[in-house]
């Protein structure tokens, strides 16, 4: 922020209100975002992230706030936007001091990562009478559109991957499921995932009762409780729903040490850096590990939340109607499409 | 019998040609077609004609030699899986080696080296788009376990042309935009810094540069620095990288360029404007236009000699092996002034 560019982001955000006065007028809206020379104005868009602790990982998965972080400012590079950074340290007093700088600085749009209910209602507020429109991620804001995960759609496509594996390859023989990990972490809704999860299974294996196996957050936990699990069904095919790769690469560990391997098969959730990576990374999901018992893993796709959350910005600062809520798209990545959705760069 | 032979033939002819077909409609409708015909397996040196080299020659006004390329050694940052080592063959030098009354001693070396290492030339057998390569040529019929018996370097005509370096460092700086990378011990352009074609006219007016067909463009980032520390900061140079985003590299390609070289191991921004895209320039470029890349260019030397003397035009002086079938090599590039 600079003071040459204040005036300028003044008169953007006023043009922004009368935008929204004369939203009815098709085309009115473009007009207020495009200078009179023709060239659409650069917006200044504020980020708070929910964290960026190193090694904290957010919404049940593998991604941390730094993943996220970058991936909002890798998006913006082709975009007419500059984005502002704030954290809000999982701490509700931090989020609205946050929104209180950016109103202090006159940005165009809020974006708002943060899980406290009481904050995110004041901070709307706040914004709202400052006349800053905002887009909430993953957790509900006042009056907002919210851009999110859809925990119970993922649980589906993992619980319907898992099914059909089991229909191809274990037909006629006895097949047991668990989920497990985090499985009651509700401010994660990991609950949701574990319900999709269920209903997946059912779809395609209406026989199976998934049991669960709750980690309480701590993957070390994994061998402990899935060891008891297997020695109770010495002679069942398992099915296992792992609510996050690194529960999912602890699963696969317990099931080898079990002597259990060729017995199963795993999904997960996520698609973070410990499950795929740069070209010299060992991946467990990789074309030239075809035979891993972890078939594949539910997208989350938050280190590109920028690309999803940013373009929303955008067409809300240009006065185009974005739906009230938009979830992110899951997708099942297994040694096919890996490549495809995730093309290694890193060369390290 | 005959007819049976005929029928024969021309059933066997039919499926050749319907087999070859199929490949070559497959590739057309993934890769255009060279401008200089069906036949083209030379690509963007084309443009090099004596008339281009003459007046490039002009460029040589004070026989001032300028490096370009970074020493080939052990250690320097490799993509991937690729690796290098030299082993030195001195066993004349042992005690009653030596050859002869003249007591003839020799050493040569074994260099076991991967092609795409230092500062490299990417040739078109290098990047593709499913098996269709430059001037829609389905590679999967011209490989053998040993190499490609289409588009090797042995096709390419010479690299004696203008070359003119754009100076990003110096464009980022003045438009306040530079962002730099902890790592680097001058300024340089940070990675994942994407370069516009607006960035690239910016360079040139500097420079009071126009492109002209048959230029050869070398993009000083400064990321070089981060080669030049190795192997200390491999993994940092290899991480990621300042680079042209795709709409600059169309914008190179309707200037008629031979060669496009950075100082950096790719050329194009990383990580690329799309995640979902894995090195779209590089299908431009090599794939699409037959435009070389050259990486690794050791570019902070000319970009200095520019900045000294406000012209940023030089003679392009560049050795490529004959190497037939290879998908490029590693190259000696010097600016001559």
């Amino acid at each position: 922020m600079t003071q040459n560019t204040a005036p300028a982001l003044r008169e953007g955000r006023r043009r922004f209100c009368l935008t929204l006065l004369a939203a009815p007028l098709a085309g009115a809206s473009l007009l207020a975002a495009l200078p009179a020379h023709g060239q659409e104005r650069r917006y200044t868009i504020a980020f708070a992230n929910l964290t960026e602790e190193p090694g904290v990982t957010l919404e049940g998965t593998g991604f941390t706030g730094g993943e996220i972080r970058s991936g909002f400012a890798l998006a913006a590079r082709k975009l007419p936007v500059e984005v502002l950074f704030y954290d809000n340290q999982r701490d509700g007093k931090k989020a609205q001091a946050n929104a209180e700088d950016a109103i202090a600085r006159k940005v165009d749009l809020y974006v708002l990562y943060c899980q406290d209910p009481d904050a995110n209602a004041a901070i709307a507020a706040r914004l709202k009478a400052a006349g800053i429109p905002i887009l909430a991620v993953n957790h509900p804001v006042p009056g907002a559109p919210l851009y999110t995960v859809d925990n119970l759609a993922a649980g589906r496509i993992a619980g319907e991957a898992l099914g059909q594996f089991a229909a191809r390859s274990w037909r006629g023989q006895p097949t047991v499921a668990v989920i497990v990990g985090p499985v009651e972490a509700r401010v994660d809704r990991v609950p949701e995932r574990v319900q999709g999860v269920v209903e997946g299974l059912r779809a395609k294996l209406p026989g199976v009762k998934p049991v669960t196996l709750d980690t309480q957050g701590n993957p070390a936990r994994v061998g402990a409780l899935l060891g008891k699990y297997l020695a109770a069904h010495p002679g069942a095919k398992v099915l296992v729903a792992a609510t996050d790769d690194t529960t999912a690469l602890a699963a696969k560990s317990a099931l080898e040490q079990a002597g259990r391997a060729s017995d199963a098969a795993i999904a997960s959730h996520g698609v973070d850096r410990t499950i795929h990576g740069g070209i010299n990374d060992k991946k467990e999901i990789d074309p030239n590990n075809r035979g891993s018992i972890v078939i594949g893993s539910v997208a989350f796709y938050m280190d590109r939340y920028g690309y999803d959350v940013l373009p929303l910005a955008l067409r809300m600062l240009r006065g185009e109607p974005v739906p009230p809520r938009t979830a992110t798209r899951h997708l099942f990545i297994t040694a096919a499409n890996v490549f495809v959705e995730y093309p290694p760069y890193d060369m390290n | 019998m005959r007819i049976r032979s005929v029928l024969g033939a021309s059933a066997v002819l039919l499926l050749t040609s319907a087999s070859l077909a199929f490949a070559q409609t497959d590739c057309k409708t993934l890769v255009p077609p060279s401008p200089w015909g069906p036949n083209d397996q030379t690509g963007a040196t084309n443009r090099i004609t004596p008339a281009v080299t003459k007046a490039a020659a002009a460029e040589i006004q004070e026989g001032k030699v300028v490096v370009m390329s970074y020493p080939l050694v052990d250690g320097v940052p490799l993509f991937g899986s690729r690796f290098t080592k030299t082993i030195l063959t001195a066993t004349s030098l042992a005690p009653g080696g030596a050859y002869g009354e003249n007591q003839l001693t020799y050493m040569e070396d074994t260099w076991l080296s991967q092609s795409h290492v230092g500062t490299h030339l990417d040739g078109m057998g290098h990047i593709g788009r499913k098996d269709c390569y430059f001037n829609q040529i389905a590679m999967g019929k011209f490989i053998n376990q040993n190499n490609m018996t289409k588009l090797g370097l042995e096709h390419l005509k010479s690299f004696a042309t203008r070359g003119v370096v754009i100076d990003m460092v110096k464009v980022f700086q003045a438009a306040g935009k530079l962002k730099t990378n902890a790592a680097c011990r001058k300024p340089c352009l940070d990675g994942g810094t994407l370069i516009t074609t607006a960035d690239l006219q910016a360079g040139l007016r500097m420079y009071n540069v126009t492109l002209r067909e048959g230029d050869i463009v070398v993009i000083h980032t400064g990321w070089g620095d981060l080669f030049e520390q190795f192997p200390k900061q491999n993994a940092v140079y290899n991480s990621a990288a300042p680079g042209i985003g795709k709409d600059a590299a169309k914008w190179l390609v309707s200037q008629k360029v031979v060669a496009v070289g950075t100082d950096t191991w790719v050329v194009e921004v990383i990580p690329s404007e799309d995640p979902k895209e894995a090195f779209p320039v590089h299908n431009i470029l090599l794939t699409d236009n037959g435009i070389h890349i050259i990486e690794n260019v050791r570019t902070d030397l000319i970009a200095a000699e520019a900045a000294a003397t406000n012209r940023a035009t030089f003679f392009f002086s560049m050795t490529v092996p004959k190497a037939v079938g290879l998908t490029g090599n590693f190259v000696a590039i010097e600016g001559i002034r």
